[in-house]
Formats: C-alpha cells, structure tokens, sequence
C-alpha cells in the first residue's frame, strides 16, 4: 500500500503534486528504456566474454604447441636467443565510449608487426615453426586485449543495471504510487469541502427565510 | 469546516522533506546521466579514416573513442563519396514500446548512407522513412554487436513516433 505524502491540502500543492507526477512519469520512461538497452547490452557482453573466453584458450593451446615444436626443432638457447633479439614494446590504444550512460573501457592493439620479415628474428637461422608461433602469440595478444575490455564492460554494465533497477523499481512501486495516492487523496478533500459548502449555504439560506 | 480538514491532514511543511529533494536530485541526476554520453558533434567517416586516434567530445567533456578495426569495416561497405556524408556516430533511439529501435539520420544525404550501412550489417534491406530507420530489437543487438563504437544511445522522455 502506497504512503499517502505530507502536504497541505491547497490546490497549490495539486498542482505542484501533479508536477512531480509528470515527472516522475517521464523519469521512468527513460529508466526503463535505460534498463532494456542495459540488459540487452549485459546479456550479449556476457555471451562475447565466453566467446572470447573460449577463443583465448583455443588460441593459447595452439600457440604452447607450435612454441614447444619451434623449441624442440631449434633447441631452447638458440630460440631464446632469437626471442631476446624480438622483444618490444606492446602499444594498446586505450580509451573509453559510452553505452547508455556508462562509461566503458575501450582497447585496441595498435601496430603489430604482422608481416614475418617485420618481427626482429633472423629469418635464416630460423624455421617456418617460430614464424607459426609469432603468428599465434600475436592473435594471442589481440584475444587477450579483446577480454580485458570485455571483462570490464561486463562487470560495469552489472553494477549500473543493478543501480538502475532499484531507480526503476523505487519508482513504479512507492514514488508513482505514492504521489498518485495523494492527488487522488486531495481530489476527494475538494470535492467534500465543495459539498460541505453547499450543504452550509442550504442551510444559511433556509435560516435566512 | 476548515479546522476539521486541518486536524485530519498532518502538519504542514515548510519546502521540501530531505527524502523529496534527495528523490529530485536522484531524477534530475538520472536525467543529466542517460544522455551525457552523446557526442556535442558528429565527425564525418572521411575524416576519422585520418586521424591517428579517431575520437569525439561528449557532452560531460569526455572522449568517446572509435575502433579503427570498426571504422574501416565501415568503409569497406562503401565508397569515398559516401564516406564523405557519412556522420558518426549514428545515434539510435529506443520506440515507444520498447519492441522497436529507431536509428535517425542527422547527415544531407536522406540516409541513404546509413540505409546501406544497416543493410550490410543486418544482411537484410532497410528503408529510410522520414529521416528514420526503424528496426527491431534483435536486430540492434546484432547491429550493436557489429557497430560498438560507431553507434550510441539517445533517450528521450518523448514517445518516439
């Protein structure tokens, strides 16, 4: 049962009443609006994570063996020789954008040298095996990239539903309610005064004559 | 009459009860929040394509930063002239009855860009009506899903028409 507001019965106080009503309503058009794209956005984060979830730990069992078959042809001194010569600095674009009012992280793997010759190793004293493994470390990086932003937006988009959905639920159960109990309340205030008013004047005009 | 209605009512209040103007504030913060996000310009495709980090200015003086991977699928759809009047980021907003999504078209070009852009996309044909393209809500998440950066959210307390 909604709680009836504390106000005094004056028209003024209608007017005002009906105000918030209005734009009460209005708030909760949009709240709602805000929850469905939340959940809709929530709900495919969630099924892009395991997806990617997946991919990464395809990707990384693909690259352990092509590193262990690179490390078993060449032997593990000269790989890591060549591996020292390739080590640099990983450049991710990072930002933010917006999904419906929430600020979510945005990355992007900028500049990898995809092309084999671009890697830093010598393509003489190594074989195709240790090019097959570069190739695979680097989808490696783009996946793990990939769920990070994803991880991130996931867990932000489940706060913010959580905190609108009290917003959505405070309002359609006790603040609607509540003020739409009022008015309804003052209307029938004004109509018993009315009729209290016209029963007096009978009466007034009946001790008049 | 009137000393009646009075010991009925509960005492009167001067302004506002904390608890009411904590619920204003929450209102108006929820207003100010939902569309803060939305860009103060649109930038064009053609000139995103050349920047070295392909951003925009939102409204709360934030960047919202595109994907080059997604800007690029976008011009692979289409050719240089459209890419010219294609403006960023296309903004779409929720219909009335939460069941359909409207995407509007602010560019000169009656939306015929954005018409073939969400065709490819939803592999489907679309049709601009009214400066509008009108889908259904599977279809923006599959949208949504391809465009992330290059779309945002516009709520309006109007019912979209």
């Amino acid at each position: 049962m909604p709680e009836l507001i504390k106000v005094r019965p004056t028209k003024v106080e209608l007017v005002k009443l009906k105000r918030k009503l209005s734009l009460a309503q209005r708030v909760q058009k949009i709240v709602k609006d805000r929850l469905s794209i939340l959940t809709m956005e929530f709900l495919q984060t969630a099924r892009e994570t395991a997806e990617a979830k997946r991919n990464l730990i395809d990707a990384l069992t693909k690259l352990y063996r092509a590193l262990s078959i690179a490390a078993g042809y060449h032997g593990y001194i000269v790989l890591e020789k060549e591996l020292i010569a390739t080590e640099s600095d990983l450049k991710v674009t990072a930002g933010s954008r917006n999904i419906a009012g929430v600020r979510v992280p945005s990355f992007e793997l900028a500049d990898t040298p995809s092309k084999v010759g671009m890697r830093g190793y010598s393509l003489v004293d190594t074989s195709s095996w240790l090019d097959r493994a570069a190739e695979l470390s680097e989808e490696n990086l783009r996946a793990i990239i990939e769920l990070a932003e994803l991880q991130q937006n996931f867990e932000l988009l489940a706060m913010e539903i959580k905190r609108t959905k009290r917003i959505a639920n405070a309002l359609e159960y006790i603040v609607i309610p509540g003020l739409q109990v009022t008015i309804n309340y003052l209307n029938m205030k004004f109509e018993e005064r009315d009729r209290e008013e016209k029963a007096r004047l009978k009466r007034v005009k009946v001790l008049v004559a | 009459m009137s000393k009646l209605l009075q010991d009925e009512v509960t005492p009167m209040q001067s302004g506002q009860s904390p608890y009411e103007k904590m619920l204003q504030n929450c209102l108006r913060g929820e207003l100010r929040i939902v569309n803060a996000g939305l860009p103060q310009s649109q930038k064009r495709l053609s000139d995103l394509l050349n920047e070295k980090y392909p951003y925009v200015i939102c409204n709360d003086g934030s960047t919202h930063l595109f994907k080059k991977t997604e800007l690029e699928y976008l011009a692979g759809m289409i050719d240089a002239e459209e890419q010219k009047a294609l403006l960023l980021p296309m903004l779409i907003a929720l219909g009335a009855d939460q069941a359909e999504a409207t995407i509007s078209i602010l560019s000169g070009c009656e939306g015929k860009v954005e018409e073939k852009i969400v065709s490819k996309a939803l592999d489907m044909p679309v049709t601009c009506d009214e400066a509008k393209i009108r889908i259904y809500k599977p279809q923006l998440a599959l949208l949504r899903r391809k465009l992330k950066t290059t779309t945002v959210y516009v709520f309006s307390p109007k019912i979209v028409t």
